[in-house]
């Protein structure tokens, strides 16, 4: 393993769980983060008094319509009285709070990690859209009241112009997500749905369309983590943190290239460096990039250097990003499939490679054997991108 | 338009704005619901952890020490409450002097995790029984 820092411990995964993702869940928040923390806890092998330090991902406190939600999770995530802390960049949480995680044993501080994601985002009115609105330069963008969705749909545009990409090779991407999530028991939604499906659905802002978008949903992830020789105790499968990469790009919207990921770049080439990785394409045998609208799978593949600038949605439609193909990405169905409760959904995404590199993903199992893998989240103001690399 | 432009004040322009979403609908979970059913029958339900025995007011779905599921719900004795604390209001939260001082109580039980916060009717003093006026919620409570 090459790496470019000064490393401790090396790293495990050695347990995770997830509560359904759906919209409107009964639970309160705290019961979300237990349910899954707990079985994370039962899937490891350990007790809550085997873990040393807790980490709670949750993206701004608004959507859950609590502050300071970190404190207010705490208890039902196994946080007190141990070091506890919460990490927030938006949409790229679920992964930095495992990249956190990863840290916190790394650099020899703790044998053992319990990295707990939760967001509900059905609580806010009218929409959780509402929520976004707070998030922009408050003298010179949010007079024109900017949302999120007619923001992507400029960014989707020029895509698709740059590199003259159709709607219908777009549509792809949500058509095989929507599908892998049918084999996931935690999804949301899940189906078989046509390229016609997407393009009949209803244009919210085009060149965005319903079925272009990841559903609201609520949901909590978790996630153990441990050093070499305890992951070797509890487990006869350790899955490996070998590459880990984040970085925020420029947070002004208009000052940045539209059609390519740059942020994610710069957070890929650390974690492939990391990792020792030089050619992903031929490296990686399974990916999760995220996914909340179908266009930022194949930007987002493009900024993983997997395929050249405006390639991606050829290599889609040869069939190289499907369950059977050869870089099968989002086997989990990703968010569009599985849902979008914001920091639960990058946990997801990190806990989906864990069990695919581990061989224990059911029926969501790609079919080729994988000893690599990746996911990646990316949000904040649009310019937070963080990786995580995973091997077996 | 949410925003105004509010014109020159000293030499800068200034935005105006509310940070909000325009409302939240909480979830009060499936132990909340007990408890809220609970006030209805003018009964006070808390949960109870089967490993460490630890009762739980207001009741929670999980343990938070031994992390384990929690199934059982037991309704708290009256005769074991009392009150913990209580203060005096004399200003608003915007700094208005109230009409009438109002006082707040934390009610708790012997032997049970957590309390609540409740509204104090009478003259607040230190023990006495307790006893509860109005199970509506915020429950008030006054001492005997």
């Amino acid at each position: 393993m090459k790496v470019n820092i000064h490393l401790n411990k090396r790293v495990a995964v050695i347990g995770a769980g997830m509560t359904q993702f759906r919209r409107r869940i009964l639970e309160t928040p705290q019961e979300i983060a237990w349910e899954a923390s707990s079985k994370a806890l039962e899937e490891a092998g350990l007790e809550l008094k085997d873990i040393e330090c807790v980490v709670i991902g949750s993206a701004p406190d608004a959507f859950d319509g609590v502050n300071l939600k970190g404190e207010y999770l705490s208890h039902g995530s196994g946080g007190i009285r141990k070091p506890s802390s919460r990490v927030f960049v938006g949409g790229a949480t679920g992964v930095m709070a495992a990249i956190t995680g990863w840290y916190h044993v790394a650099s020899g501080m703790c044998n053992t990690v319990l990295v707990v994601a939760e967001e509900k985002m059905s609580p806010a009115r009218p929409h959780p859209q509402s929520v976004f609105r707070y998030i922009w330069d408050p003298i010179l963008e949010k007079p024109l009241n900017p949302n999120l969705i007619w923001i992507f749909a400029m960014e989707m545009h020029r895509y698709m112009a740059t590199y003259g990409i159709k709607k219908e090779e777009i549509a792809l991407v949500s058509v095989k997500n929507k599908r892998n999530a049918a084999n996931n028991p935690y999804a949301q939604l899940g189906g078989n749905i046509t390229v016609d499906d997407v393009l009949n659905s209803e244009v919210l802002v085009w060149p965005v369309q319903l079925l272009d978008i990841s559903p609201v949903s609520d949901g909590g992830a978790a996630m153990i983590m441990a050093s070499e020789d305890v992951a070797r105790r509890y487990s006869d499968t350790p899955i490996w943190v070998d590459g880990v990469g984040w970085t925020l790009d420029n947070t002004e919207w208009p000052a940045r290239d539209l059609a390519y990921a740059r942020y994610l770049e710069f957070a890929a080439r650390m974690a492939y460096k990391m990792a020792g990785i030089e050619n992903p394409y031929k490296e990686l045998d399974v990916i999760e990039p995220y996914d909340p609208f179908d266009y930022k799978e194949l930007h987002h593949i493009e900024g993983l250097r997997i395929a050249q600038r405006g390639e991606a949605p050829k290599l889609l439609k040869e069939g190289v990003f499907d369950i059977d193909g050869d870089i099968p990405s989002s086997p989990s169905g990703g968010l569009l499939g599985v849902g979008n409760p914001i920091a639960a959904a990058g946990l997801m995404k990190v806990i989906s490679i864990y069990w695919q590199l581990k061989g224990t993903a059911g029926k969501m199992q790609v079919k080729k054997p994988v000893h690599t893998g990746l996911a990646q989240a990316w949000g904040d103001l649009m310019q937070a991108s963080t990786v995580i690399i995973m091997r077996n | 338009m949410s925003w105004e432009k509010e014109g020159k004040e000293g030499s800068l322009l200034k935005w105006y704005d509310i940070m909000e979403a325009e409302k939240y609908e909480y979830t009060v979970g499936p132990a909340g619901e007990r408890f809220f059913q609970g006030l209805k029958e003018n009964k006070i339900i808390g949960s109870k952890c089967k490993k460490c025995g630890k009762v739980y007011l207001p009741p929670r779905i999980y343990c938070e020490d031994c992390f384990t599921k929690i199934e059982e719900y037991v309704e708290l004795k009256l005769d074991d409450a009392y009150l913990d604390s209580f203060t005096t209001i004399y200003q608003d939260d915007d700094g208005q002097k109230l009409a009438e001082p109002v006082h707040i109580g934390l009610l708790r039980f012997k032997g049970v995790n957590g309390g609540l916060f409740c509204y104090l009717e009478g003259t607040p003093k230190k023990g006495g029984r307790i006893r509860v006026s109005n199970f509506n919620y915020p429950l008030r409570i006054s001492i005997e």
